[in-house]
């Protein structure tokens, strides 16, 4: 098997062959989903007004081409959500760590997601941002996963073994604090996503 | 300014520059073209509608006007233009003397509109609408249009088709129950087929008038019947809609029954065409909705013909006088990117909304029917023709246009939008409606240049008229009289149009570069400078606000891609390239209000810098407006201040914004999206958004005001550069 993932490995570093994904990024309004993929689209901070439409880009990390849909967060546009279900191959979900009035929405939102039979078996990534703000302080990593109900979560270490086991059927879900104006956190969480598809 | 605005007033006119440049090799220098907004059915005060026919040129298309020069002895006018000598018509030459004049001569009339004896039918309203929508939206849209049969003139006359899968035309006149003819949604029928279909003949209206158009008091109880498209359709698809058909026999059965009269099709979409022709989106959810990345790769694959479909039935609508309105309204795209030629072509109306329970769409819709006098404001089937004297030609107009390809001495070589033509097809119209047309000089002969504007037009009282706008200005030498003639939000209009329009053709990335180019050079020529010494850079007061407008343009809807899907996109340059001169600004730069207990009420900089705690701003982008509380404001209001007596000033505070934002609410088409929002809350990003980004989350100064996370350069780090290229050698 070594030798099969090797040559893949060459050809994806050539540029020659690259996996493919379909995510969605969701969350609440505001929580930063639109400044995610700017900053993975283009490297720059960049302030937008509340997303509309959804948007659709092409992103390049690492050997996976991604497809990625940037939908609305707002209370009405969440309703377009489950439109976009189909054929998914992973979520991002953000969450705004500052905002602690509105845990309990984004606690909500999230179990509606996890229940949902179309996403049973796709991977969650869950990104706590906004790590940056002093004031208000930004929520720990315990106190969201708290808020969250993410007590047990799948491991953020390499575990491809474990997802080549396929007698363990843990759902992969994890948390990753980070800030995307600061550029920190999120590439692990998009490096632990990696590796399920 | 002055000048500017009672010129506009008076004609609806304003030009970039008001003085010329006069030679065509000093034209190009001046960087911004020379160029006109006008706004043929702005309403004009005086004269009322003449109810004759105008006077004539008997050498070229011209009509007379008050720059004819009259000679009282002998009944002679000669006209501007061509300097052909005319006789007066006898009823003129007997009365004519020099203090009694016919309207059309007296100087400050240099707009009089003329009511003609020519009379067609009453309007036509076809409602084309969408079942495919949660039954929720279905009703409140049924309500609405309910609601508008009641704002129609008596004798309109009313029509429905609607469509799911399949197209149903409602035969109304049908009364004992209800009863609709149906077309398959997969089709492309010809207009003979939809003829034989509905059993329609053309040239005998009558075989339609009673059936499917009914005069408006008879169409009460249709729409309760009309319910969701009961087509079943499993989760991972959409909704098939046949939004291509339906448009198709909507158009077919119009140009049949009523050719030539005055008809809107309102059509009424909750989603993508997902059949047929036309479609924009295959039925499988496994396909996805295309992105501005997908078109900009050629990746699209149902774009083309898409688009070319609905230009065709958008070319065969405007040619029988038909005007095509889009209501979208949905959470995600409908296809508008596709459709938009048949509402640009037609002169006809496009609203976005998130749903049809939005006061976006249904005021909207209620203000589509807006009266003046007691007649609806809409025109019909208008067309615009451009006369020049012989020192300039017409190199083309940008607006809600088409060309009709009328070739002749007023023509210029080189082509800007639709160009090739001295007279366009407007199609519908309303007061709002602007067209943009630029000039090319030749070479200046005279001392005086002219140009005059007529738009024929049909009233929606079913009279023809015919507005005649003529304007007269001069020439220049020197680069300091020109530069005092220059109307920087009129420029900026025009500059934004061409930028708006070469976006159909061009990558973006292009338009900004030739946007930067063009700001630069202009600075480069009309700043006081000495070389290579950027603190030595001065701009004339005319050109103050202009490098602003271009940095604020730069950053807008207009020509940023990114969170803004391709229907959108279209959305934004569709109302751009229609609106006044005015809105048109307001869209470019938003205007910002501040509101506090320091000072009265006054305009601030759309800068970080203006957002304080104790302060509500009111922001106007024009498809939006917001009224924002600072920090401060928002705890007070949170504390109930403005309930309690002794805080009646704070009562009066929150208060006036609201006040001032339905004003501007109230003159809106569409009606804007209305916010109020709290400082650091999820809907203060509408505001923070448009905001100069002076101050960042990188700055160290951050008690400056708020701090807008975002790498963007700021106005002034643009300024800065903008100068040091302008000084360059």
């Amino acid at each position: 098997m070594w030798l099969f993932d090797w040559v893949w490995n060459v050809l994806a570093n050539l540029g020659l062959y690259h996996k493919s994904a379909k995510i969605l990024f969701l969350g609440l309004d505001n929580a930063g989903k639109t400044t995610l993929l700017h900053m993975l689209k283009e490297n720059r901070v960049q302030i937008h007004q509340p997303t509309f439409h959804p948007n659709q880009d092409e992103l390049l990390i690492g050997n996976i081409r991604f497809k990625t849909f940037d939908l609305g967060g707002h209370e009405t546009a969440r309703r377009l959500w489950k439109d976009y279900f189909t054929t998914v191959d992973g979520v991002v979900y953000m969450v705004d760590a500052v905002d602690r009035e509105r845990f309990p929405e984004a606690k909500k939102e999230l179990d509606y997601l996890l229940t949902c039979d179309e996403l049973a078996s796709v991977p969650f990534l869950v990104l706590g941002n906004k790590i940056d703000s002093r004031t208000p302080p930004a929520a720990s990593e315990d106190d969201l996963r708290y808020s969250l109900g993410l007590f047990e979560t799948y491991g953020k270490d390499d575990s491809r073994y474990r997802a080549n086991d396929a007698d363990n059927k843990i759902r992969p879900i994890e948390l990753f604090m980070c800030s995307v104006i600061k550029k920190v956190g999120y590439a692990d969480g998009f490096r632990w996503l990696a590796q399920f598809f | 300014m002055e000048d500017f605005a009672s010129a506009e007033e008076r004609d609806g006119v304003r030009l970039s520059w008001n003085v010329w440049p006069a030679s065509r090799l000093e034209a190009t220098r001046i960087v911004v073209p020379i160029g006109l907004l006008y706004t043929p059915l702005k309403p004009i005060a005086h004269p009322p509608p003449l109810a004759y026919e105008p006077v004539r040129c008997n050498g070229c298309p011209a009509l007379l006007n008050p720059y004819s020069q009259v000679d009282y002895r002998t009944k002679l006018w000669t006209c501007p233009f061509c300097l052909t000598r005319n006789h007066f018509p006898p009823h003129y030459a007997d009365n004519i003397s020099e203090s009694n004049l016919p309207a059309e001569l007296i100087p400050q009339f240099s707009s009089v509109e003329y009511e003609l004896n020519t009379t067609r039918g009453a309007p036509v309203f076809l409602f084309v609408i969408d079942t495919c929508i949660p039954d929720a939206e279905l009703d409140e849209l049924k309500d609405s249009v309910q609601q508008t049969l009641n704002l129609l003139p008596e004798h309109a006359l009313v029509g429905l088709i609607s469509f799911g899968a399949h197209v149903q035309v409602h035969e109304l006149g049908f009364s004992e129950c209800s009863k609709a003819i149906a077309f398959r949604g997969t089709k492309d029928y010809s207009v003979q087929r939809v003829q034989e279909l509905l059993g329609i003949a053309p040239g005998q209206p009558s075989s339609a008038i009673g059936r499917f158009l009914l005069p408006v008091s008879d169409c009460w109880l249709e729409l309760d019947d009309l319910s969701r498209d009961p087509w079943p359709t499993p989760a991972d698809q959409r909704p098939l809609r046949c939004t291509g058909a339906a448009l198709s026999v909507a158009v077919g059965l119009l140009e049949t029954a009523v050719p030539r009269q005055g008809a809107r099709i309102l059509l009424m979409v909750g989603g993508p065409a997902t059949c047929g022709p036309g479609l924009v989106v295959d039925k499988l959810r496994s396909e996805d909705m295309r992105s501005h990345t997908d078109i900009q790769k050629g990746a699209a694959q149902h774009l083309k013909a898409s688009t070319k479909f609905y230009q065709q039935l958008a070319e065969r609508a405007a040619a029988a006088s038909h005007v095509v309105d889009v209501f979208a309204c949905s959470l995600d795209q409908v296809g508008l990117f596709e459709m938009r030629s048949c509402v640009d072509l037609t002169g006809g109306a496009v609203v976005v909304a998130e749903s049809f329970t939005q006061s976006v769409f249904k005021e909207s819709l209620r203000r589509l029917f807006k009266r003046r006098d007691g007649a609806m404001e809409m025109g019909f089937s208008a067309t615009l023709e451009c006369i020049t004297s012989r020192d300039f030609k017409i190199a083309g107009a940008i607006g809600p246009c088409s060309s009709l390809r009328k070739k002749s001495q007023y023509v210029a070589d080189t082509e800007i939008g639709a160009g090739g033509t001295n007279a366009w097809s407007l199609g519908g119209v309303d007061p709002q409606t602007s067209v943009a047309i630029y000039f090319e000089i030749s070479k200046s002969t005279n001392k005086r240049r002219y140009c005059q504007l007529i738009t024929s037009y049909l009233h929606s009282n079913g009279r023809a008229r015919l507005r005649c706008t003529t304007l007269c200005g001069s020439w220049a030498d020197d680069a300091s009289a020109l530069a005092r003639s220059f109307d920087q939000e009129a420029a900026a209009v025009l500059m934004a149009r061409i930028a708006v329009h070469r976006t159909d053709t061009e990558e973006v990335s292009d338009v900004l570069r030739w946007v930067d180019r063009s700001l630069i050079r202009l600075c480069a020529k009309f700043a006081d400078y000495r070389k290579d010494e950027p603190q030595s850079f001065r701009l004339p007061h005319e050109f103050s606000l202009y490098p602003q407008f271009m940095f604020h343009l730069r950053r807008s809807q207009f020509l940023q891609l990114f969170n803004s899907s391709p229907d959108e996109s279209a959305y934004y340059r569709m109302i751009l390239v229609r609106e006044t001169t005015l809105n048109s600004v307001v869209m470019i730069q938003p205007t910002l209000l501040s509101y506090s207990f320091q000072a009265p009420p006054s305009a601030v900089l759309l800068d970080a810098s203006s957002v304080r705690p104790d302060c509500i701003l009111l922001l106007d982008t024009f498809f939006y407006v917001i009224v924002f509380h600072g920090e401060t404001i928002a705890a007070w209001r949170d504390a109930g201040y403005q309930d309690q007596e002794e805080h009646a000033a704070f009562r009066n505070l929150l208060m006036q914004p609201l006040a001032d934002a339905n004003a501007i609410c109230d003159t809106r088409f569409p009606l804007p999206r209305y916010i109020v929002a709290d400082q650091h809350k999820s809907e203060a990003r509408f505001l923070i958004c448009k905001l100069n980004p002076s101050v960042t989350h990188n700055s160290t100064d951050i008690a400056a005001g708020q701090a807008i996370p975002t790498d963007d350069v700021s106005l002034k780090v643009f300024m800065e550069h903008l100068i040091k290229l302008a000084v360059e050698s």
